[in-house]
């Protein structure tokens, strides 16, 4: 780790970004070569099913290498923090819209499929709490008319097959 | 000709039916609603309304894909002029002075120009395709795999050489996608591959699961941090059709960009971006008094508008003659193809004529719509502009939730989306852009089939890409694209297009 230090002229990562996003293409090559270890790499004359995923694992590994290099030798941009609030509620918001839409169980927890009635206010009041400047009473009349409006198109006017509200109205 | 002539008939005939005609009519429309929203580009709203075409015949899901795709990138420019923000690369260019008239008042004849520049752009692009159509079906099916090969590479190799931000990450991108496109059961010798012997990922990943995380929700996580400027031009928007003096003023501009964004946009790489840039520095050197431009030049935007029009319409040539597509935009519609049921190549002119030529001729009908709906309607897409962000994106994830879900009726998709939502964040946390991954993704399978089969003819040498002249000669290129984008001197003039 001595090359985070701050050390002048030495060696030093003058992008963090890069330096990042080659650890994570070395990352992905090596998970790569892991998963695929089982699978032959067959001859030229007839590739097998391993030749692909591993040459395209080492390519990713060493485009990986050469940005850790570039990293230090040339200077970028800092890495940005993450916004978790963002990732968890937003994406939390559709996980839960997959979680409710048909029911799901898992272990001793079961919930019964509950329809995009429940679904649909759920994934924007969720979501819609991830946004800094949310107005909570305009998000609940929002959540409401985007769910009545979704049923309407997707259900009714495009005639997909979504479970509006099973254990209520039985469709 | 003659044949050019006939076919075009049966396309016609095919586009005028009148459900065919209110499908493209629908598309246009949604397609322009969805794509006028600030933040949301041309694949986000391909892939966001995906999902309203799955009930439709493959003809009139295409039909209508094709018109949400124009209207995507009209609503762009439309984005473009009003707010200064601009959806996609492509339409950078138009904010320049397009934003600048709006100041002035004349948002109406910007808007009004890019209208009529699009519609010229359109219609010549229409025959374009129309004639180079046969000919280079014709000559896709002289390609062997090899040559398939080569060419994928070639088009990957300019892929990276466009994309933005630095080359070597762009490379890196389209390595994710075609690693990503390994994952799934080997379609020779049915093993597993890379699939953390999960059971859903046997299939390999669903192409609709990967777009709508990467573009839909990781873009959504993406607008949520940066604080929203939207400068919205207040005032009025001003007459909207040009008068005698501007028609003047931006004919020869129209009729430039349409000739350069046409031939750029055949490119089997993503040609099409170079096009606005091209007609602007075309147009800005041609011009008497170059001063005028970044201060509401109408030439300013009429070049750009028509090269980019062109340019979206005619990256269809080597996506519906090849089977190749060409950008990001194009690897989706590949996608929307695929779920359909249709594998895009040169067997579509052959086994299904009447979807390739009435999808060509739906093309032209598909932008004389977008004349007609758009300007008068443009009261519309300023109030639209006016919504803000904290209601936008809970609809657009509502919307995703609902379309991925109804592509196989599987929850688990939705939480997979939420995934590879992580996951393009991720990449843009690290100054990666994703879009040469939907590529590499898209190409992915079809560049191993290639491969594997070019080397079980030539016995296993790889001397057979470069012993065949055609694929030879495709490589040499891709070579040359990506030496020359390395060259330090290239790679800082490709810096300041990309800023400019």
């Amino acid at each position: 780790m001595s090359q985070m230090s701050d050390g002048g002229g030495g060696l030093r990562i003058r992008s963090p970004q890069d330096m990042g996003a080659g650890i994570f293409m070395i990352v992905l090559g090596v998970a790569a070569l892991i998963l695929g270890s089982n699978l032959s790499m067959g001859t030229l004359r007839s590739i097998g099913p391993g030749m692909l995923p591993k040459s395209l694992a080492v390519i990713c590994m060493a485009i990986g290498l050469l940005l850790c290099v570039n990293s230090l030798r040339f200077g970028g941009p800092a890495l940005e923090s993450w916004s978790w609030k963002g990732i968890l509620l937003v994406l939390g918001g559709a996980c839960l819209f997959g979680l409710v839409i048909r029911g799901f169980q898992i272990g001793p927890i079961s919930v019964p499929s509950l329809g995009l009635v429940a679904a649909g206010p759920l994934v924007v009041l969720v979501s819609g709490m991830a946004a800094d400047d949310r107005k909570v009473r305009q998000l609940f009349i929002f959540a409401a008319v985007m769910t009545i409006g979704c049923a309407l198109l997707f259900k009714y006017a495009l005639g997909l097959p979504i479970p509006l509200a099973p254990w209520l109205l039985g469709i | 000709m003659g044949d050019m002539f006939s076919n075009l008939s049966l396309g016609f005939s095919v586009a005028l039916s009148l459900k065919n005609l209110a499908l493209c009519f629908t598309g246009c429309f949604v397609g322009t609603l969805i794509g006028v929203l600030p933040g949301v580009g041309p694949i986000a709203t391909i892939a966001m309304l995906l999902p309203i075409t799955f009930g439709l015949d493959p003809v009139g899901a295409l039909i209508m894909l094709a018109g949400i795709y124009y209207g995507a990138q009209y609503g762009g420019s439309t984005t473009a002029i009003l707010v200064n923000i601009p959806g996609e690369a492509t339409s950078v260019v138009t904010t320049l002075d397009g934003h600048q008239m709006a100041k002035q008042g004349r948002a109406g004849v910007a808007l009004g120009t890019a209208a009529i520049g699009s519609f010229i752009a359109g219609c010549a692009a229409t025959l374009l395709i129309a004639a180079l159509g046969a000919p280079l079906t014709k000559l896709a099916l002289l390609f062997g795999p090899a040559e398939y090969f080569a060419l994928m590479v070639m088009g990957l190799a300019f892929a990276v050489v466009l994309a933005r931000g630095s080359v070597l990450k762009a490379l890196a991108m389209i390595m994710v996608g075609l690693l990503l496109s390994t994952v799934g059961t080997d379609l020779e010798t049915g093993q597993e591959r890379l699939t953390f012997g999960f059971q859903p990922l046997a299939d390999g990943i669903d192409f609709a699961v990967l777009a709508m995380g990467m573009f839909g929700f990781a873009e959504v996580l993406r607008n949520l941090e940066s604080p929203e400027t939207r400068d919205v031009v207040k005032g009025t928007i001003g007459r909207l059709l040009p008068g005698k003096e501007e028609l003047r003023q931006m004919m020869p501009p129209i009729l430039r960009g349409t000739a350069v964004g046409s031939i750029l946009g055949i490119l089997p790489g993503n040609g099409a971006v170079l096009g606005p840039f091209a007609s602007y520095t075309m147009e800005k050197k041609l011009a008497k008094d170059p001063s005028r431009f970044g201060r509401g030049a109408i030439e300013g935007v009429a070049g750009p508008e028509a090269a980019n029009n062109a340019g979206a319409q005619t990256a269809f040539i080597p996506l519906l003659t090849l089977g190749i597509p060409p950008n990001a935009v194009m690897a989706l519609m590949v996608g929307a193809m695929t779920i359909h049921g249709i594998i895009p190549g040169p067997q579509v002119m052959t086994k299904n004529p009447d979807l390739f030529w009435g999808m060509i001729a739906s093309m032209w009908i598909g932008n004389l719509m977008l004349l007609i709906i758009n300007l008068p309607l443009v009261g519309l897409w300023v109030k639209l502009l006016k919504v803000p962000y904290r209601l936008m994106y809970p609809a657009i994830l509502i919307f995703c939730c609902i379309g991925i879900y109804s592509i196989n009726n599987q929850p688990m998709d939705v939480a997979f989306t939420a995934l590879f939502g992580l996951f393009g964040y991720l990449l843009i946390k690290l100054g990666f852009e994703p879009a040469p991954l939907l590529l590499g993704f898209v190409l992915g399978k079809l560049m191993e089939e290639k491969l594997r089969q070019a080397l079980i003819i030539s016995r296993g040498s790889f001397m057979t890409f470069v012993e065949r002249p055609i694929s030879a000669g495709l490589l040499v290129v891709a070579v040359i694209v990506l030496v020359i984008a390395v060259l330090p001197a290239m790679s800082k003039k490709r810096d300041e297009v990309f800023t400019e």
